[in-house]
């Protein structure tokens, strides 16, 4: 797994070097102190450097793509908040959110090299993501008709960015106990087979209690996430397609329900179905970013030049919109394919990795990643119901860009132990050397 | 559990090639559907904030419009030239909408046009921003600022003025006043102007309809020419001119015995020219030949608008009480000082119209060429004996006349003067000529609203009269290309001057009426009005109903005569009667 990516590094930093030169130099954009410019470009490239050193067999790669969507992030957010009072200093604020992920990256790679440790808490893990996602039912407040926030100190954050984590490390420590009892089962129900409730209770129960706690705080992106990803794990841990079968089933019920229970989900829906005929209401967001989307075209409009800044929340959830706008077609399907990298050295490393643990680990957040990227993108091209989740390291958002970094830890530790052990079957001499 | 992970990852590449496909769609496929969408309101926001292309008179230094950065980042048009130019250049407000060269030139002046440099071809594909072209006009900017000083400065202080260059159809100026500033249309939009007299927002040169008076008797005589009439001719003339019903009258009751077809053109005798429109020409030769100067002709590839100058009834209706009068620009016949500079200029270059132009060249941004129109023909007139012999008959308009304030030293001027009757009270003055009458380089229209004024003797004021002379003079006068010099006798001629379309008594009352509801015109658009926003949005606009709300006020009672096109449904007014029958 071992794979070096200086020069992708040096791509991805020149491209975000590129993008502040434009807006700084053809659009007069009043320059931000170039100190924060060092600050994250050293910031990237001493962590590029740290991980090169403690963990020598990783997938570097994917530090290149962080790096790369985090630059473009920046740029765009310093693009659409320059100018706009009261948020001039976004895009400061976001670099500092990047020290911050940063700083969680290598915390969570020092303290958990052996990340095999993790699983030994899986129990525990669980819990606290439960208490996590309750707690801001009882401490949290609201913004935009979502309780999602919890205030810690000055600073707020989304419990559930993190929690999202803890269930993944807890979902495969689980099922990588419990894959082949779940998947021999012999009993059947109305022709389907289902397991033994013994060993999928635990499954369900942390499941549904995280979704409905999710429900309850009219989270909806963030419920398809924590609705699709176990169910996408427990398909490749037993490999029966008839989970994928029921959960579709549970999800379509559960849609439907739910749209009928509230009534901001059948403002999303029919803002989705409809957008045109309430233009000026349900439909003006949507209609924003098609607008803007549409005026990019192929090539864009360039840097500076769209009117992107009329959508509304356009530097968190719509920010694609912002770049595909200015960046256009071209622009946009680069970014996807960025976005398509990194999950395809996610689902390699799982591949790679040596046990099912790991396995389910790798996958499990690789598919989070993954999903969050196609429900946002495909929310604002009206492709889905609109549901208000971040693009991975692009978005403004703490929680979101540290969460990620996080997430890419324990990636870069599950590709270091599979990358290890690709190197000790080929030449072990050399790995006890580096070891000793 | 790799098999399982490999679909998995196969089912998140799909979803990433759905999106990209979802990306074509909207950015390629249903791109121009968004971008008219009513809805979609960045296509405005974009004209504002692109600096609009500058606007040079004909020397190429004057600028008569710019951009310049206001707040934000939008821009807002100057315009340093103010009221002089306002009627040519127009105005340009993302509120009150635009007019003028501004909207007629739009495509240029904003850049939306297609890229036609390889620069613009790289800014659209870059991104860069897209700086309108700019547009340089024909207008001689000093003979435009006198043509202005002297309306400001005649007898009634409204009136327009048209120059032509005759051999290459280029506008050397179009002046009317009173005129209003462009710039307090920008910041403040129209209240203020809609509320001062004289309706200054009225571009009396190509929009204002006034009868022509015997300006029209050139177009009459060219046709007498064609139909055979000699300038040798000739006519015995005892003051009056009987039709069925009605008689023509002479200006102040004259009569002028045994005159040549050329005299009755001196002293414009409207007995001689009933006589031979009625007898030797007929109506259908009469109304062709109008027609061929271009009457009915709405200019359409000028980028300004011209209302179309009018006959009246079809020809086959006229009875010879119409054809009597019509033969000297009354009746109703209606014209401006556009078309009648245009029929000068006809004359001037041997019988052949040239299209006029009011945009020399278009530059990019950096100076590159992309248009510099080239003169060509519009229509053939007439012959260019026809022509020579007209040319001559006009001259002696001029120096037999004894039309001293036309005459120039040292160079020969062709002209006719028209007093035209009107039922809003004092004639309009006209005059239309050509200068050096052998060599023309200049052909220009007066007119003076309501500027005929009669005085005690009965004779009439002539301002056109003395502003086209001076406008001449101040032209052929400059140092740069000297007209060739040609010292002309100067006889004595008869003292004349000019006299007017006379009385007649009106035909048909219901001919009358249908006249009245054919003249209803309909409200005019410029050709290409909007053509930004046409793409913003298929509905109207908030600009459209903007411009079309600013029209100049409807007030009946400040209507100047002639003016049909600005309002729905109401009569024009035709001559009833005038005075000294």
């Amino acid at each position: 797994m071992t794979q070096r990516a200086t020069i992708p590094m040096a791509i991805a930093l020149l491209v975000t070097t590129l993008g502040f030169a434009t807006l700084i130099f053809v659009q007069e954009a009043k320059s931000p102190p170039l100190i924060y410019g060092a600050y994250y470009a050293g910031t990237m490239v001493a962590l590029y450097l740290g991980v090169r050193l403690w963990l020598p067999h990783s997938d570097a790669l994917l530090l290149a793509v962080v790096t790369l969507l985090t630059g473009v992030g920046l740029v765009m957010i310093y693009r659409l908040t320059y100018d706009v009072p009261g948020v001039e200093n976004l895009a400061t604020t976001q670099a500092g959110w990047i020290l911050v992920g940063s700083a969680a990256l290598v915390l969570t790679v020092l303290l958990f090299k052996d990340y095999h440790r993790l699983f030994n808490y899986k129990y525990l893990l669980a819990a606290v993501a439960v208490g996590l996602i309750a707690s801001t039912i009882f401490f949290g407040y609201e913004v935009n008709g979502a309780q999602l926030w919890l205030r810690v100190g000055p600073v707020n954050f989304q419990p559930s960015e993190f929690a999202r984590i803890a269930l993944i490390i807890f979902f495969a420590g689980y099922l990588a106990d419990t894959r082949d009892l779940l998947a021999a089962t012999s009993r059947t129900i109305l022709g389907v087979q289902v397991p033994a409730l013994k060993y999928f209770g635990p499954v369900a129960l942390v499941w549904a209690a995280s979704l409905g706690l999710l429900v309850f705080e009219k989270d909806l992106g963030s419920s398809l996430l924590f609705f699709a990803v176990p169910l996408l794990m427990l398909y490749v841990a037993t490999g029966r397609i008839a989970y994928v079968i029921l959960g579709t089933v549970l999800f379509s019920v559960g849609s439907l329900a739910t749209y009928f229970l509230f009534d901001h989900v059948q403002v999303r829906v029919s803002a989705w179905l409809d957008p045109w005929s309430q233009p000026d209401t349900g439909g003006f967001q949507i209609l924003q970013s098609l607008f803007s989307i549409a005026d990019g075209g192929i090539t864009g409009t360039g840097l500076g030049e769209g009117f992107s800044q009329a959508i509304p929340e356009v530097e968190t959830d719509f920010i694609f919109s912002a770049i595909a706008s200015e960046l256009g077609l071209l622009g946009s399907t680069a970014l996807l394919l960025a976005f398509l990298v990194f999950v395809y050295r996610g689902i390699k490393i799982s591949l790679l990795a040596a046990d099912d643990a790991s396995k389910l680990l790798a996958f499990g957040l690789t598919s989070m990643f993954a999903l969050q990227t196609l429900i946002i993108v495909g929310g604002v091209t009206k492709a889905i119901p609109l549901t208000g989740i971040t693009l991975p390291f692009v978005s403004y958002g703490g929680s979101s860009v540290v969460g990620n970094f996080v997430l890419t830890a324990l990636l870069l530790l599950v590709s270091e132990s599979a990358g290890r052990r690709a190197a000790e079957e080929e030449d072990p001499e050399v790995v006890e050397g580096e070891a000793a | 559990m790799n098999t399982q992970l490999r679909r998995t990852f196969y089912l998140f590449s799909f979803g990433f090639v759905v999106l990209v496909g979802v990306m074509a769609y909207w950015q390629v496929y249903a791109r121009e559907d968004l971008t008219n969408h009513p809805s979609n309101g960045l296509q405005s926001r974009r004209s504002q904030e692109t600096p609009r292309g500058i606007i040079f008179a004909g020397d190429g230094e004057t600028v008569l419009a710019r951009s310049q950065r206001a707040e934000g980042n939008e821009y807002e048009r100057i315009y340093p030239e103010g009221e002089v130019f306002a009627n040519v250049v127009g105005y340009w407000s993302s509120r009150f909408g635009g007019s003028g060269i501004e909207i007629g030139q739009n495509n240029n002046l904003s850049g939306t046009g297609e890229p036609e440099t390889l620069d613009e071809l790289l800014n659209q594909f870059s991104g860069g921003p897209e700086t309108g072209n700019n547009v340089t006009l024909t207008i001689d900017p000093e003979l435009q600022r006198a043509a202005y000083d002297e309306l400001a400065g005649s007898n009634t202080g409204r009136g327009a003025v048209a120059a032509f260059d005759p051999r290459t159809g280029e506008t050397l100026a179009l002046a009317t006043y009173p005129s209003y500033d462009p710039n307090v249309v920008v910041e403040e939009g129209f209240e203020q102007i809609s509320e001062q007299p004289d309706q200054p927002l009225l571009d009396r040169a190509t929009q204002g309809l006034y009868p022509p008076g015997s300006t029209f008797k050139v177009i009459t005589a060219a046709a007498a020419l064609e139909a055979g009439v000699r300038p040798t001719d000739q006519f015995d003339d005892d003051g009056t001119y009987e039709t069925p019903g009605y008689t023509v009258y002479n200006y102040r009751g004259k009569d002028y015995g045994e005159v040549t077809f050329a005299e009755a053109l001196v002293f414009s005798i409207n007995t001689v020219f009933s006589e031979i429109a009625v007898d030797r020409i007929g109506p259908e030769r009469l109304a062709a030949m109008a027609r061929e100067f271009g009457f009915g002709e709405d200019y359409e590839d000028y980028p300004l608008y011209v209302e179309p100058s009018d006959l009246g009834l079809p020809p086959e209706e006229w009875a010879v009480g119409n054809t009597a009068p019509i033969s000297f620009g009354q009746d109703r016949v209606l014209s401006n000082v556009f078309e009648m500079g245009l029929v000068a200029s006809a004359v001037a270059n041997d019988g052949d119209m040239m299209q006029p132009r009011l945009v020399r060249e278009v530059r990019s941004s950096d100076g590159v060429i992309l248009d510099r129109p080239t003169p060509r023909p519009l229509n053939e007139v007439l012959p260019g004996a026809t022509a020579a012999t007209l040319t001559d008959m006009m001259q002696g308009v001029v120096e037999d006349g004894e039309l001293l304030a036309a005459q120039i030293e040292g160079t020969p001027v062709a002209g006719k003067t028209g007093t035209a009757e009107n039922p809003q009270g004092e004639p309009h003055s006209w005059f239309i000529s050509f200068a050096p009458a052998d060599d023309p380089e200049i052909a220009i229209a007066v007119m003076v609203e309501n500027g005929g004024i009669i005085g005690e003797d009965g004779a009439a004021e002539t301002p056109a009269l003395t502003i086209a002379g001076n406008l001449m003079r101040t032209y052929l006068d400059r140092p740069a290309p000297a007209p060739p010099a040609r010292q002309d006798a100067n006889p004595p001629g008869i003292p004349g001057g000019d006299v007017g379309g006379q009385s007649v008594q009106p035909g048909g009352q219901q001919q009358q009426q249908q006249q009245q509801q054919q003249q209803q015109q309909q409200q005019q658009t410029p050709p290409d009005a909007f053509a930004p926003f046409r793409n913003q949005s298929p509905q109207q606009t908030p600009q459209q109903q903007q411009q079309q709300q600013f029209q100049p006020p409807a007030s009946q009672q400040q209507q100047p005569f002639g003016v049909p096109q600005q309002q729905q449904g109401v009569p024009q007014q035709q001559l009833e009667e005038g005075p000294g029958g």
